[in-house]
Parts: structure tokens; C-alpha cells; sequence
């Protein structure tokens, strides 16, 4: 796998590395696309560990996790699932947006995450040690106000956490021509427009514009679209479904392109 | 015959002098609704709201037909204040109703990027120059404006001597942002700058005192002219002075139409006398800035409603504790809460004004009542539940009995239940404009958010409290978890009156009473509120704040889940304490309250 670019905005590195070689499980929050995957995904392979994402979702259990019995030919056999694998065989289990994963699964990663680093499967009687190059990571955005979803205080307090949140202009503009080799101009016009739009936020727009979205733009400029059909069809479109909301978006883009 | 010819004539002379183009005409409110994000996103203040200006009396120098037809003595320019950014009503400068519409979002943008001007003159450039240097397209847009706005302009070959050098400064100025520093000296003003922005007109009496002064050392004299002759459309009164009542009054000196009074008497206006038809005449109108200043102010004790007239008081009233933070403990029984029913409220629908939006927001709730649902691990059920099966296949403590191996369709539910806890204070009395009270707002969310919720099938209760020192916490019961929401139920919500103080604690722990006989998994306690905590005994600043966090904590250590919707423009510096980062939502326009909040709601408790 090709070394991901990443270009840190603190010291994100450095805590990641002192984490992994404690054995420590790590917490990342921060709001949609600002870049949490992809750290994580650059620390797998700066570490040369492999990884195992799972992006959660609201009917994930912790047999997805673990792992189930399948019907093979000669009768029952039993699969491991990826967060059993990595445990098993050393790896980053990375799990995105734990929240929205149903309550039981957090279960599992109670004795994983302290300092028994054990994984108990009920299912076979198995108690799983840790290999040591196993790491926990989960992330999650606590930008969502829902009284629904929420860490709870006991599971986030075994956690070494750090908080992301979108690059500095600067920083945001050097991405932008890392990931598209866009012209840098171009870059600069679109950090802009993005910082705008982060304006927005929850007053017109429920989420700001993220670095994600602003390198899809930054890739569509890059293969041909008109700058400002680009920005529409990747920032105004996405961000909103208010004609009026958009109109103003498409005023905005005016301002930059 | 006169009046005709006179007639026809004005109609003429008026055509001839104008110089605008009402074809091409562009009103604000075709375009407020997209002004609003696009001055937000170019870093205005959220809090600003768009409103349309009136018209302003510039002393510039007029055409001889203008002068004639007695046209161009006032002229719409765009400025703001604290609250709000004031755009001309109508942009019809330009030819074509594009430009029009593009001179809105220019100075939708210019006021985003200068929200105080020091320096009318050359803060305008200095903030022209950095908004086109940022962003390119917003420079094309502004030298396409500016090349037409100087057509527009007299010709410079109609003027002389200072005029002229006057007006090709400001050319200047306007083609060349930053390169001018000094605006020329004239007797007159300049022609009104559609594309920059004005003074405050309402500046403060010691801003317009110190326009006297001199403004900066820089400012040609000509500039502090120029300030206050535009601040003297608005004065706003010195009525600070604690003099009430009292005036030094000579007898020779004539009050006319335009001059204020100092004197307090907010009951004292004729109604009868054509108010409207002088204001139009009026210069500036004064404006008193402490409105209710005394009953906001003096604190005393108010009468208590006559118990006829007054909500019926259920049982003897509740004892409940009160945090005292500087003993750092409860203070036993020390409030009385009493519970209070509105008993002689009429049943009453849902008012005409909210039918739609209470139609829509059923409609939109329905979808959260309980669906059918596929559940694992039945005794009995329609299908085979193969992991279930699997499970009992391989599982080494196999219990033989286990038999549920199903599937089977079933209902489930939203497990959760909700109270709403509203601030019924007589803060709540103030009005937010010309027509609404906090509290119309607040009965207005009340009874959308019930809709919605009977919609959804979530239990749900709602409370309003206020307070008159600690022996009396009224507990209004506007609907228990209990009852059917029915006309009888709206009849109470819709009879919602302005109370007394905010003893927010005592209601906090009292609902949290009533949220714990709930069986649910989920208890949501909604607070909204106007303002911070507060009676009229010690229950204030400090306290109040201590006592009310202590009740919202001790409401989180039994399983409820607070929430607080505000109003209150400060509350961002309370409501992290009382509530936590993610425990609060300010709504800084309080009249889209009663859509927001079910909204919220929604967001709140959402599953997927």
C-alpha cells in the first residue's frame, strides 16, 4: 500500500505514535471530512500495521464485530470478524463514527480498551489476548446534537482523544494541491470559498463545507469542469436543499470564480 | 382647473427629474432571503437581520431640475447599526434589473466586511480593497458596477470649482479603492455613493458630540460635516439622566413637532392627534432608548393576582431543596412549588394563523409513529431466524429448551419520553416587534411543538413556571404525561400569560420528579427560556446560576437528558456552565422559534 500524503495540523502525529507504542487505544473526534480517516489510515502505514475500518452504522452489532458461525460443507464453522482478526493477528481496528453503532458493541470494546486487552467471545468460550501490535481507534463527530447518540462517559474515558477540525487556510490550500495537483490559485480561491461557506453554519447550512467536499470540487476543476459548475454540483448542491439557501451559494461562488 | 394643470405639471417635472429606472426596479424583499446567508458566509454577524431603510435627507447638490421639481431631497442609502443592516427598499439606480439585483448582494457584502465605520471616507475604500483583493469575482462585480454607477452621476463638465474637485475625488475613490485619503471641502455634499455605505443615523448623543471635535486628525473638516449632517436624521435621546419627571422648563423657549421632551411619561401620548402624517413630516424622529425603564429597573414586590382571577392551585404545594453554593449544600425544603391549572381557559383549536404549519409539522412527525419492524429471536413468528438457529446450533452452553429460532413482524416503539419546561417570566412580556411578545412566541412553539409530538406518539408533558421568591414557585400544568392532547389542552396552552420571576432550579428538580414516573429508556427535559435565572430575593447573578446547574446535574444523575433552547443572546456565556457545549441551542431570531423547535426536537431524538 502507498504511504497516504498527510500533512499534520499539530502534534496528531506525534500523540499517535506515543499511543501505539504504549498500547493505549485512541479517540478521535472532530466533524465530517476534515480528515480523521485519512490520518488514520497514514498512521497505519507509517506504523506498517494493518488496518481494519469499520464504518458504523445504526444496525451494527457486536456479532459484525466479533464475528458469527457461518454453514460451511462439513457442518458449522466459525468466521472472525474484523475487530476478532486484528486482535488476533496485530492491526489498527479503526472504527468510524462509533456512535451510531448499536449500544452492545461498545461492550465489547470495554476490556479491549483498558488494560486487560482481552477479547472475550461468548460465542466459542474464547478469551482472546491482544497481540501487541494491536490498536484500538474510534472517531466519531460531536458536532451532532442528539440526545439520542452519544459516547458514554465511562467508554470515552479509556481513551486517549484528540480533537480535529478543519486546516488553516494555509494548510488547507497545500492539501488541496497534494491531493488534486490543482493549480494553486485555483486551490487559494476554493479555500476561500470553503472558509465562506464554514460561515454558514447552523444558521443556514447544518454542516460546513469539509475539506472532503473542497478536494471532490478541487478534483472535478482538476479533470475539466468549469470552476463554477464544479463548485454548484460539489459545495451548493450538497450542502443544502433550500432553493433560496442555494441561490445564495451560487452568489457566493460569483464572488471567488 | 388649477389643481389639474398643477398636477400635470408635478407628473412632468417629476418624470423629467428622474433618474432612476423604475423598469428595472429590484425590491429587497424579492432578495432578502438570499441576502441573509450570503451576508453570514462573507463574515457578517449572525445575529444582524436585513430590514429595509428609510429614506435619508442628503444635502447634495441638485440639478436645476431636480431643484424644480422639488425631487432628490432625500435618497435611500444603505447602512447598519448593532442589530440590523439597513438596504434601500428598492434599487432601481441601474439600467438593467441585474445590476439592481448585484448592488444588493455588493452591499449585502460591504457590510459583512465593515461592520463600524470610523472614517466614513476612507473606511469604505480600505474595505472595498480588501473584499476585492480576496475574491476575484467580487472585483469584476464591483468595477461593473462602478462603471455604471458613475454614468449615473452628474457630468463632470456641470460642475466647478470645489464641486468638482470634490466629485473627482470621490471618482477617484470609487475607481481606485485606497487612493484617496482626504475628501475635498465643499458646501454641499457629495452626490449619495449608492455602493458605500453611511454612518449609523441613530449614532449616540457622544458620538455625534464628538463629531464636533474632529473626527481624526486626518479627517478633512468637510468629513466631520459630513457625519453629522447625516447623524441628524436619527438623535437618539440622552434620557440616561435620572431626572424623571422633573425639568427645567423657560417659558419662552417653543417646543415644535421635532423636539423632545424629556420627560417620562410613556402613557401620555394623544392617540388622537395624526401621528403618522407628522412623523412623515418629522426631520428625525427621538427615539427613547430605555423603554419600560422602570419597571425593568426598580425591583418591587408585585401584587399577586386576585385569587378569583387567578389558575387554580392544586393541593398545598411541594417542598423542594435549593442549592446554596456558598455553603456548598442544599438547603432543605426551602422552596414551596405549587402546582397551578388553568382551570377556566376555554377548549380552543388550533389558532388559523398556525393552521398550515401545525398541518405540515403532523404530517411530518407521523412518519416517527411506531412502524413494523422485523424481530430476532422469537418463540413463534412467520420466518426462520438462521442466526438464531446457528447460534443454538453451535453455542457450547446449549440449552435444549431454548427455542427461539424466528422471525416475526412486530411494532416497535420510540422508547422516550419528553417535557417541556417553559420560562414563563414576565421578561417574557417584552416585545420582540412591533406586533409579537417573547411570550406570543413562546405559546406559539408550545403549541406547534405539542402538535408535532401528539403527531409523533412520544409521551410528552408540558410546564410553564415563574416565581415570586422562594414561597411561591408557580408550576403552571399546561399538560401532565397523562392526558389526551385535546381542544381543552390548546384552550390552556393558548392562555399562557407572562408570570413573575425565573427560579429556574426549583422547576428543574420538580420536572425532573414528573420526567422519573416515566418508564421509558429515554427522558428528554426541554427548557426554553428568555434569559438567565432570577427572583427578586437572593436569587440572582451567582446563585441562581449555581442552584439551577446543581438541579441540571442532579436531573443528568437520574437518566434525564436536559436541554435548553434560549433566546437570550448572552446565553452563550451562562448556558455552557449550566448545560454543557452540546446541552443548548441559542436561536438568535427569536420569531422562527415555533418552527425551530420541532425541528430541534427531531434532531434531538432522531435514530438513524
Amino acid at each position: 500500500m502507498t504511504k497516504p500524503n498527510y500533512l499534520p495540523q499539530g502534534s496528531e502525529v506525534e500523540i499517535f505514535n506515543h499511543a501505539a507504542s504504549n498500547k493505549l487505544p485512541v479517540l478521535i473526534k472532530g466533524p465530517t471530512g476534515c480528515g480523521k480517516t485519512h490520518f488514520v489510515e497514514h498512521m497505519a502505514a507509517q506504523l506498517g500495521r494493518p488496518l481494519y475500518t469499520i464504518a458504523c452504522h445504526d444496525d451494527l452489532t457486536a456479532t459484525d464485530l466479533v464475528g458469527r458461525h457461518l454453514i460451511g460443507e462439513n457442518g458449522t464453522y466459525w468466521q472472525d470478524g474484523p475487530l476478532t482478526k486484528a486482535v488476533r493477528e496485530g492491526g489498527i481496528c479503526y472504527l468510524d463514527e462509533v456512535v451510531e453503532a448499536r449500544k452492545d458493541t461498545t461492550v465489547v470494546l470495554h476490556p479491549l480498551s483498558d488494560h486487560r486487552r482481552i477479547l472475550p467471545i461468548d460465542r466459542t468460550g474464547e478469551i482472546i489476548e491482544a497481540h501487541p501490535d494491536f490498536m484500538l481507534v474510534i472517531s466519531y463527530n460531536p458536532g451532532y446534537q442528539n440526545l439520542m447518540k452519544g459516547l458514554k462517559p465511562s467508554t470515552r474515558q479509556r481513551f486517549v482523544a484528540m480533537e480535529f477540525d478543519y486546516p488553516v487556510p494555509e494548510r488547507e490550500v497545500v492539501v488541496l494541491i497534494q491531493e488534486t495537483s490543482l493549480d494553486k490559485q485555483t486551490a487559494q480561491q476554493l479555500v476561500a470559498l470553503g472558509n465562506d461557506l464554514r460561515r454558514m453554519q447552523d444558521y443556514d447550512l447544518e454542516e460546513a463545507a469539509s475539506t472532503r467536499l473542497l478536494i471532490y470540487t478541487a478534483l472535478m476543476i482538476k479533470s475539466g469542469l468549469g470552476a463554477k459548475e464544479a463548485c454548484m454540483c460539489c459545495l451548493a448542491q450538497p450542502l443544502s436543499d433550500e432553493s433560496e439557501t442555494i441561490k445564495a451559494i451560487e452568489k457566493l461562488i460569483d464572488c471567488h470564480f | 382647473m388649477e389643481e389639474w394643470v398643477g398636477e400635470v405639471w408635478h407628473k412632468l417635472i417629476t418624470k423629467r427629474a428622474n433618474t432612476e429606472y423604475p423598469d428595472a426596479s429590484v425590491s429587497l424583499s424579492a432578495v432578502a432571503s438570499q441576502l441573509a446567508p450570503y451576508f453570514r458566509a462573507l463574515g457578517g454577524e449572525h445575529h444582524k437581520v436585513i430590514e429595509p431603510t428609510s429614506s435619508l435627507k442628503i444635502n447634495f447638490k441638485r440639478s436645476l431640475i431636480q431643484r424644480i421639481a422639488g425631487t432628490h431631497q432625500r435618497t435611500h442609502l444603505c447602512w447598519h447599526d448593532e442589530r440590523s443592516i439597513r438596504l434601500p427598499a428598492n434599487i432601481a439606480v441601474f439600467p438593467t434589473a441585474a445590476l439592481n439585483q448585484q448592488a444588493y448582494f455588493w452591499l449585502a457584502a460591504l457590510s459583512a466586511e465593515l461592520p463600524k465605520i470610523q472614517h466614513w471616507f476612507v473606511d469604505n475604500q480600505q474595505a472595498i480593497l480588501t473584499l476585492i483583493t480576496k475574491r476575484p469575482g467580487l472585483k469584476r462585480l464591483y468595477f461593473t458596477l462602478v462603471d455604471a454607477f458613475i454614468q449615473t452621476r452628474p457630468a463632470i463638465d456641470e460642475l466647478e470649482g470645489k464641486q468638482l474637485a470634490q466629485e473627482q475625488a470621490v471618482r477617484k475613490a470609487l475607481l481606485n479603492p485606497g487612493s484617496v485619503a482626504e475628501l475635498p471641502y465643499a458646501e454641499k455634499d457629495p452626490y449619495p455613493i449608492l455602493l458605500w455605505l453611511y454612518p449609523t443615523p441613530l449614532s449616540s448623543v457622544s458620538s455625534v458630540a464628538s463629531d464636533d471635535d474632529g473626527l481624526e486628525e486626518n479627517t478633512a473638516p468637510n468629513q466631520a460635516q459630513k457625519v453629522k449632517g447625516v447623524s441628524k436624521q436619527g438623535h437618539r435621546a440622552d434620557d440616561a439622566k435620572e431626572t424623571d419627571g422633573l425639568l427645567m422648563f423657560m417659558a419662552e423657549s417653543l417646543f415644535t413637532w421635532t423636539e423632545h421632551m424629556n420627560l417620562d411619561r410613556p402613557q401620555d401620548e394623544d392617540l388622537e392627534q395624526d401621528l403618522a402624517g407628522a412623523t412623515e413630516d418629522l426631520d428625525f424622529i427621538t427615539v427613547a432608548k430605555q423603554r419600560r425603564s422602570n419597571s425593568a429597573r426598580l425591583k418591587f414586590d408585585l401584587d399577586l393576582p386576585a385569587p378569583y382571577t387567578d389558575d387554580l392551585a392544586i393541593g398545598d404545594g411541594i417542598k423542594l431543596p435549593e442549592w446554596d453554593y456558598k455553603k456548598g449544600r442544599l438547603k432543605p425544603d426551602f422552596c414551596l412549588l405549587q402546582p397551578m391549572l388553568a382551570d377556566d381557559t376555554p377548549p380552543s383549536p388550533v389558532p388559523a394563523e398556525l393552521h398550515r404549519t401545525a398541518r405540515k409539522l403532523r404530517n411530518q412527525f407521523s412518519i416517527l409513529r411506531p412502524q413494523q419492524q422485523w424481530v430476532h429471536r422469537q418463540p413463534f413468528g412467520s420466518e426462520l431466524d438462521l442466526d438464531a438457529y446457528m447460534h443454538s446450533v453451535t453455542d457450547p452452553n446449549v440449552h435444549s429448551q431454548d427455542q427461539d429460532l424466528y422471525i416475526n413482524r412486530s411494532n416497535t416503539f420510540r422508547d422516550l419520553s419528553c417535557l417541556l419546561l417553559a420560562d414563563l417570566s414576565m421578561s417574557t412580556d417584552s416585545h420582540i416587534n412591533a406586533d409579537q411578545r417573547v411570550i406570543d412566541v413562546i405559546r406559539d412553539s408550545i403549541l406547534l411543538f405539542a402538535e408535532a409530538l401528539d403527531s409523533a406518539g412520544d409521551p410528552f408533558a408540558i410546564y410553564g413556571f415563574s416565581s415570586i421568591k422562594n414561597k411561591q414557585v408557580r408550576f403552571n400544568l399546561l399538560k401532565n404525561f397523562a392526558e389526551k392532547y385535546t381542544d381543552a389542552t390548546r384552550g390552556r396552552i393558548l392562555g399562557v400569560k407572562p408570570g413573575f420571576y425565573t427560579r429556574m432550579g426549583a422547576s428543574i428538580r420538580q420536572s425532573t420528579e414528573v420526567l422519573c414516573t416515566q418508564k421509558t429508556t429515554q427522558r428528554i427535559l426541554l427548557i426554553i427560556s428568555d434569559g438567565k435565572p432570577n427572583d427578586i430575593d437572593h436569587y440572582e447573578g451567582r446563585y441562581g446560576i449555581e442552584d439551577t446547574r446543581q438541579a441540571v446535574l442532579a436531573a443528568k444523575k437520574r437518566g434525564i437528558q436536559p436541554f435548553c433552547i434560549t433566546i437570550d443572546e448572552e446565553a452563550n456565556d451562562y448556558l455552557p456552565y449550566l448545560f454543557g457545549d452540546q446541552g443548548y441551542a441559542v436561536i438568535s431570531d427569536a420569531e422562527s422559534l415555533p418552527t425551530l423547535l420541532p425541528k430541534l426536537y427531531l434532531n434531538l431524538t432522531s435514530l438513524s
